[in-house]
Order: C-alpha cells, then structure tokens, then sequence
C-alpha cells in the first residue's frame, strides 16, 4: 500500500498549471495561459469579517510572499481610516518586507530559474553537482525568513502585523542578534550579482509598459506613487482607472491590461528599470562594478534585477536593524468609520495592488486583490506569441521546457507548485 | 535550530479542501491529548505551505512526525503511514519538478543538511479526495479524524 505514494502526492497545489497553443497551417493561432487562480475565494471570504483579521487571513493566499498581502492590506486598510502610522512602524514594516525579499528572491535566483539557465531539472540536481551553492542559498534563504521570526514569530506566516501598526515591538536584542548573519549575506549577496552575470540568457527583447511603486527618497517597497513607463506617475488611488480586469473565457483567470488593452510587467524588472536611481548605494556599486545595462528588457534577466535587488535588501535590513530603537507605542489607536482604501505594495513578484471598503463598525464591505501574477497573465501570454515559432519547432518536451523558463522568469505564484505547466499542442 | 528531541508538524492549506487535514488533525490531537502535547521533549508545529521552511522546523531534531494530505490514487480518507525512506525511493515524476512539496524538500535536505535533519521521519499522509479553495474537507477524509488522532497518538508514544 504504502509503495503506492509517488512524489507528486505530497507536492503543494497553488493552482493547477496549463498552456495551450492552437495550431494553424503551421501556425500559433491561439495561446491560452492558464497557470493561477485568482484570490476571488478571499475576497467573498473577507465580506463581513473585521479589518483587524484581514492581515492575517490574506497572508494565507501565499507561502512564499505572506507579508506582501499582510503590508498591502493594512496600509489599505489605514487609508480606509485615514490614519497614518508613525515612522517607527513604517521602518519595521521595510524591515519585515526586506526579509520577505531576501527569502523568495533567494528561492527564485537558486531554487527556480538558476536551474533552469544552468541546465538543471531542479535545484536538487544542481545540489548534487554544486552542493556548496545550494547550501549558501538554503542559508540566505533562512536568513531572510530569520527577520520574518524575529518580528512576527514564525517563519512562514508571521503574525505580529495589524492595522496600525505591530502587536508588539521586537526586542532590540533579538533583531541585532541578526546582524552577523545580515553581514555575511550581503557579502553573498555581492557575489550573487557577480554570478548572474555569467549566466546563459535567451535572447529576447520586449518593448514592455513597466509598472511599479515609485518613492522619491527610497527604492519603494512599502509605499509611494504608481509609476509606468509609458503613462507615468499616478496615484495608486487612481490604479483602477488606468488598469483594468477582463476576465478571460478559458481559464478562472483574469488579465489585466492597460486602458489602451495593452498588457504591462511588474516586478523586479519593472522595479530596477523605473526606479534604478533610488537604489541603495552598496546596491548602486555592485551593478555598476559588473556592468549590468540598464534598462533590462529581457525578462529572463529578471533574475540579475532580482540579485541587486537581494543587495538592497540586506544592505536595509542591516541599516534598519541598526537604527531599530522604538520609543512609540507599536500601534496606534483605531477609530472606526467607515470609508475605502487603496493599496500597493511591492511583493517580491511585483506590485500588490488592495482595496478596501469598510462600514462604520470597520467590518468589511468590498475586497479587490490584484496580485502581480494576475497582472503579468496577459503579459506572459504577449511574450508566447513572440517565442511560438521557436516552440512549434521543438519537441513536446523540450517545447513544454521552453514555454517553462520563460514563464517561470516572471515568478509566477504557482512556481512553488509541482506540475508547473502541461502543455498541449494542438492542430486545429 | 531546537533543543527539541521530537517535532509533530501539521501541514497544509487550511482554506483548501482537503489539504487542511495535516492541520485540522494535529489541532485535533492537540485537544484530545493535551497532557502529551505538552510533553517538553515535543515541539508541535502548524506549518502552512512551508517550502522549504520544512527543513528549518526539522533541523535539531532527533524524530519527526509529519501529517500531510496526499494523493496517490487510494480511495479517498486511506492513511498511509510511511517513513522517509520509502518516500525517498521515489523520483520526480515530473521533468519539471520544481516544485517544494513535503518530498522534494526532504531529499534536499538529505542532500545538503542531513546532519541536522532527524534520523527517523514518518508521515502520516492521509488521502484527499480535492483541493477547492473555501470547500472544506470531504466528508470521507472528515469522518477519518478520530482515526488519525488515534494514529498521530500511537505514534508519537512509541517514539518519546
């Protein structure tokens, strides 16, 4: 009986993973992406429940990004209430985020796409042949998730967030016993940016519509303005008038597109390209000692975005660690009333958009979440259309391989999930 | 790292049908047991959609029991209780196994960290019948939840 057990049995499901091209005449003639499952289950869940347990029912939606959905949803949920937290919380709310960078792009640099660039099924058998590699990315990784215990004490999904601010300060000590860890991955961090630049990249160019927070003073992660490459800056009030969800017949998906029905890209690439001259100066110097271009319009090097970005992430978490001395108190007091709040944030895959509508008594009316891998569907599905010649001419696996990596540069959620892609051919 | 001799790990996705049961049981067990929960040796741990964070609540620790859904085409609400090497023995069926499942993290781990990882592992997998989200278990894996706790408590007393 118990021989019957195969691997896929124990594997997570985020989301049932497909792609489906229609052949005609030798031709794409129809691509359909159909790899996420939008949270819609959770935003009816969330209908009539308080505001003070949205953080932490929403950071259920992912095991790799918990505290996107926490920050999104409380910086939403304070602008419902108009209120405004105090420096304090904002710093240990970078500082939560940073640790959330830290441990998914880790994931994504060494566990996901390295493979894929290096010609490794997976980071298991990338273990066996570089095992010291994949045990200084296990490390960071732990790091990165060491700053979410710290602060919300547990690894995967912490709980000390709330709307206005923490439960409960971390002690000093506890966060500064961080900093010798912090110190040696930035150093491998440094080193992670070096080797990115060796790697193997496909070729591929896009003109794409970038998308992200912007902050005059900081690479933004936590907060700021709405920045596109093509459009500009706007209000991340204003999000929804200028993009839109179409729910698309083939799948549970919805695609979100611009007003002009074009598609756009969040995430790191988006980031680095829109914001590159607020990055840290550690972050500045490593890109500019190996030469990293810029801007980068190749997604597959999305993943030497997300190496200099791991830079910023532990060059702030060690500056804020630093300067943690709290004197406020950890929360401010709430006063209900009703209203609506929007929100991004920028989640380690790219802005997290929330909004909110409240009644009187601070229980919910309306939920949106627009999470980046919804809002980079329809984008990926552009980019298949430009890599389908390529892949007609490939052998189903080596087809399925293709479509793979260049999906997974975008570090869809579902990346976590085993099975990530069935592809079907089909003449039609 | 822990100090703890043995771990208990619930795991799952408590929104998403019957992935929720690796949860509900050890929460379950914790209730009915409470004298043995408590036993200082024992660190009991709900771990949602942990990755590769598995590896992190195992490190230091001499035992583990693991509770987990799984699916591998028995009737639905079977308990399979299996150690960690017949779980080993299996390859990815997938050529695109990247994924961070209760196996691929474990034999990674037995790969880099099998100093800190435990010597004995056994899981308790429990057949899901589906994993819509917001359905809530399947009365046949439901109705299975005595049973487990029964099994998570015999276990747990043969291995302190």
């Amino acid at each position: 009986m118990t021989k019957t057990i195969n691997v896929s049995a124990l594997a997570r499901v985020e989301g049932e993973g497909g792609l489906y091209i229609g052949v005609k005449d030798g031709k794409a003639h129809e691509i359909k992406v159909n790899i996420y499952e939008p949270p819609r289950f959770f935003e009816g869940f969330l209908q009539g429940r308080y505001l003070q347990d949205v953080p932490d029912i929403t950071a259920r939606i992912c095991g790799i990004c918990p505290v996107a959905y926490q920050m999104s949803s409380v910086r939403a949920l304070e602008k419902a209430l108009k209120i405004e937290t105090s420096a304090q919380t904002r710093d240990l709310r970078s500082l939560l985020y940073c640790g959330e960078w830290i441990e998914s792009h880790v994931l994504h640099i060494y566990m996901l796409q390295g493979p894929d660039l290096t010609g490794h099924e997976s980071a298991i058998s990338l273990a066996e042949v570089a095992p010291e590699t994949v045990a200084i990315a296990l490390r960071l990784k732990k790091i990165g998730n060491s700053i979410l215990k710290a602060i919300g004490g547990r690894s995967v999904h912490p709980v000390n967030a709330c709307v206005g601010g923490f439960y409960k300060w971390p002690e000093i000590e506890k966060l500064q016993k961080l900093l010798p860890d912090l110190e040696w991955g930035l150093e491998q961090a440094l080193e992670t940016v070096r080797w990115s630049m060796t790697l193997p990249y496909p070729d591929f160019d896009v003109d794409y519509e970038y998308v992200a927070l912007t902050h005059p003073d900081e690479y933004a992660i936590l907060e700021g303005d709405i920045l596109s490459s093509k459009i500009g800056k706007i209000s991340e009030d204003d999000f929804e008038k200028y993009y839109l969800e179409k729910h698309v017949e083939h799948s549970n998906a919805i695609h979100s597109h611009g007003t002009d029905g074009q598609p756009y890209f969040v995430g790191p690439l988006a980031r680095f390209n829109l914001n590159y001259e607020q990055l840290g100066d550690t972050a500045k110097q490593i890109a500019a000692e190996v030469g990293v271009e810029h801007p980068i319009n190749n997604p597959y090097k999305g993943l030497i975005a997300r190496a200099v970005e791991t830079v910023e992430a532990f060059d702030r978490a060690i500056r804020l660690i630093k300067e943690y001395n709290p004197n406020q108190p950890s929360a401010i007091e709430l006063k209900l009333t009703s209203g609506e709040g929007a929100a991004g944030t920028e989640a380690p895959r790219g802005m997290l958009y929330h909004r909110y509508k409240i009644d009187d008594y601070g229980m919910i009316q309306e939920a949106k979440i627009m999470p980046p891998t919804a809002q980079n569907l329809a984008r990926m599905e552009a980019d298949l259309w430009q890599l389908a010649p390529t892949v007609l001419a490939l052998e189903h696996d080596e087809a399925t391989l293709t479509c793979e990596h260049l999906l997974r540069s975008y570090d869809p959620c579902i990346s976590c999930a085993t099975h990530f892609l069935k592809l079907e051919i089909k003449d039609i | 790292m822990t100090m703890d001799n043995i771990v208990l790990l619930g795991i799952g996705q408590s929104f998403r049908g019957d992935d929720a049961i690796g949860i509900i049981a050890v929460e379950k067990w914790q209730e009915r047991f409470p004298e043995t929960a408590q036993l200082p040796a024992l660190k009991v741990e709900i771990l949602e959609l942990p990755g590769l964070e598995l590896l992190d609540a195992l490190s230091g620790a001499k035992k583990a029991l693991i509770v987990d859904a799984v699916q591998s085409g028995s009737p639905t609400g079977t308990i399979h209780v299996i150690t960690e090497n017949e779980l080993l023995s299996f390859t990815p069926d997938s050529q695109s196994a990247h994924g961070w499942g209760v196996a691929e993290t474990l034999k990674l781990g037995a790969l880099l960290e099998k100093d800190d990882l435990p010597k004995e592992i056994v899981i308790i997998g429990i057949e899901a019948d589906q994993f819509e989200m917001g359905a809530g278990l399947s009365p046949t894996v439901s109705n299975q939840i005595q049973k487990i706790v029964e099994i998570i408590q015999t276990q747990i007393i043969q291995i302190t």
